[in-house]
């Protein structure tokens, strides 16, 4: 009987999780360790952050679904791999400190025959002074990060709804905290359903909305902005980008650097080097993302941390990590199976996984701050990976160690996005996105990176109305209910 | 006074991008146009999925 350890009970790990232990049966253990005891659909934060939904609509226990589909459940976080076991044992394992009421900080040893890691993104908001400590959000701005932040950034939402009411004009800034963060696609979507829920307020003409971030252009969104045929022209998600922005009286602050966060006020810093402050009653900022703080030792004890992690902590897979400069960059830069390349037993998935570099072209100011996204793995993507990975881990099981390995590159897989712009389910908006490849591939696509036949975005209420059914449809897919697996990830 | 025009005046980063009209606008909430639209788009994102699985 082989042991598959899961680290994360996130999208992707969840669906790892639930596809090994669909095709393993009983004849094999599959135990998930996750510090949280309840599943967060993560897109529906935003409308929990603007008080469109509760807490409750967007998370439930993940311990009853787990029994039911006889999975191991450990709500623990992790803390050290150890893959070449110790002195006196060879097996493998992992360190896990529980979270758990009643056994909080218990440290177990736990073995495993495969292991995969799914931790996601640790929330690194110490990256920014005053915008919070290692991963505890600060006291001068809100997150949308998780469902509870999200409570938090709705209460202080309605204050400054309140405020403006009383007639005190409100400034609301929205975007990115650092440099180097992720998950513009978030911010989008809060700072349009802020707007959108102001109207519905009646205090839209007392807010100074403004976006903050580190793109180069709006509409990059982390994967270097994506050309769509809109009239027989193919176009830049720049242009409709800046048109909702325009159309929404919302301006923007571009390739910029938050700096430092202060009670009212932030400082940021642009490509061109200069620096400025920035004001705000009401701010949302993202915080860069890391990997978590996960170690790794060898079989005599000696760390092996960063022979296993990047240096930004997510894990080394089989990406090409040494491609050099942005014009060498490729497609086949980026990992296929996500296997370690030091330890075929371990996987990574979802944002777990360190990516080769950046799909968004590299940028820094002349100070030599680096001022670009990150990749984002959103929820397709995190899934199919998370599929992918539990596929190729059940057939070493069942195979045999020279089994295929199955493939999910990022360059080789599309991506559906819906990026809400106001909930509504008669007047709300959405812009749905579809772009293949996710990870543009200049020589298959000369010019635009993607196939323009099937990369296309279109706001309108279908777009919400197709948000709205996906917040139903995978809650419904994982907590595992009847007919869970004709849901595509 | 065509309401839909009036930001662009506001400053030069909404003077240089394009506004939508107030038809565009309108079809964006046309529940006739957007039911078309959410089978067009479905069909759409389904044969990305099934590219990418």
């Amino acid at each position: 009987m082989a042991r598959v350890v899961i680290m994360g009970g996130g999208v992707s790990g969840h669906t790892a999780a639930t596809f090994a232990k669909k095709w393993l049966g009983n004849d094999h253990e599959v135990v998930v360790v996750t510090p949280n005891s309840q599943w967060n659909w993560i897109p529906s934060n935003i409308w929990v952050g603007v008080g469109q939904m509760n807490k409750e609509d967007v998370v439930f226990p993940l311990a009853p679904v787990y029994k039911k589909a006889g999975i191991d459940f450990r709500q623990a976080l992790a803390v050290s791999i150890h893959p070449e076991g110790k002195a006196d044992s060879d097996t493998p394992y992992i360190v896990i400190e529980s979270t758990k009421e009643g056994s909080t900080g218990e440290k177990e040893e736990l073995t495993y025959d495969y292991l995969i890691n799914a931790t996601g993104p640790k929330l690194n908001f110490g990256a920014t002074p005053g915008l919070g400590e290692g991963s505890q959000m600060g006291t001068h701005t809100v997150s949308v990060c998780t469902a509870d932040h999200a409570v938090h950034a709705n209460e202080e939402l309605q204050k400054t709804f309140d405020r403006a009411k009383a007639g005190e004009r409100q400034k609301i800034l929205i975007g990115t905290g650092h440099g180097m963060c992720t998950c513009q696609g978030a911010a989008f979507e809060y700072i349009f359903n802020i707007e959108h829920e102001a109207k519905k307020a009646g205090v839209r003409d007392m807010l100074d909305i403004k976006w903050i971030s580190n793109e180069a252009f709006l509409g990059d969104f982390g994967m270097g902005g994506l050309h769509m045929k809109v009239g027989g022209y193919a176009v830049s998600s720049k242009l409709f980008a800046e048109s909702l922005y325009a159309e929404r009286d919302v301006q923007w602050i571009i390739g910029a650097h938050t700096s430092k966060v202060e009670a009212g006020k932030i400082e940021y810093e642009l490509l061109d080097g200069t620096s400025h402050e920035e004001e705000f009653d009401f701010a949302m900022l993202i915080p860069p993302f890391s990997g978590v703080d996960l170690t790794a030792a060898a079989k005599d004890g000696s760390d092996i941390t960063s022979q296993m992690f990047a240096p930004n902590k997510f894990m080394k897979v089989d990406a090409k990590y040494d491609a050099g400069a942005y014009e060498n960059w490729k497609a086949s830069d980026w990992p296929e199976t996500y296997q370690t390349p030091s330890y075929k037993n371990i996987f990574a998935c979802g944002i777990a996984f360190a990516p080769p570099h950046l799909i968004s072209k590299p940028m820094s100011s002349p100070n030599g701050t680096p001022i670009n996204p990150t990749p984002p793995r959103t929820g397709m993507p995190a899934g199919i990976i998370g599929k992918a990975v539990a596929h190729s881990v059940c057939d070493l099981i069942k195979k045999g160690a020279d089994a295929e390995l199955h493939k999910a590159s990022m360059a080789e897989m599309g991506a559906a996005c819906v990026a809400s712009a106001g909930k509504g389910i008669l007047n709300g908006s959405a812009a749905a996105m579809t772009v293949y490849p996710v990870v543009p591939d200049f020589e298959k696509y000369p010019g635009t990176g993607r196939d323009t036949d099937y990369t296309f975005g279109e706001i309108g209420l279908a777009g919400h109305w197709i948000k709205h059914i996906l917040h139903h449809m995978f809650i419904y897919k994982a907590k595992l209910k009847p007919g869970w697996t004709l849901i595509p990830e | 006074m065509k309401n839909e025009e009036v930001n662009f005046a506001k400053n030069d980063q909404f003077n240089l991008t394009m506004i939508p009209g107030k038809f565009a606008r309108g079809m964006r909430t046309c529940k006739i146009w957007q039911l078309f639209r959410f089978a067009v788009i479905n069909v759409k994102m389904l044969i990305v999925v099934s590219k990418s699985h």
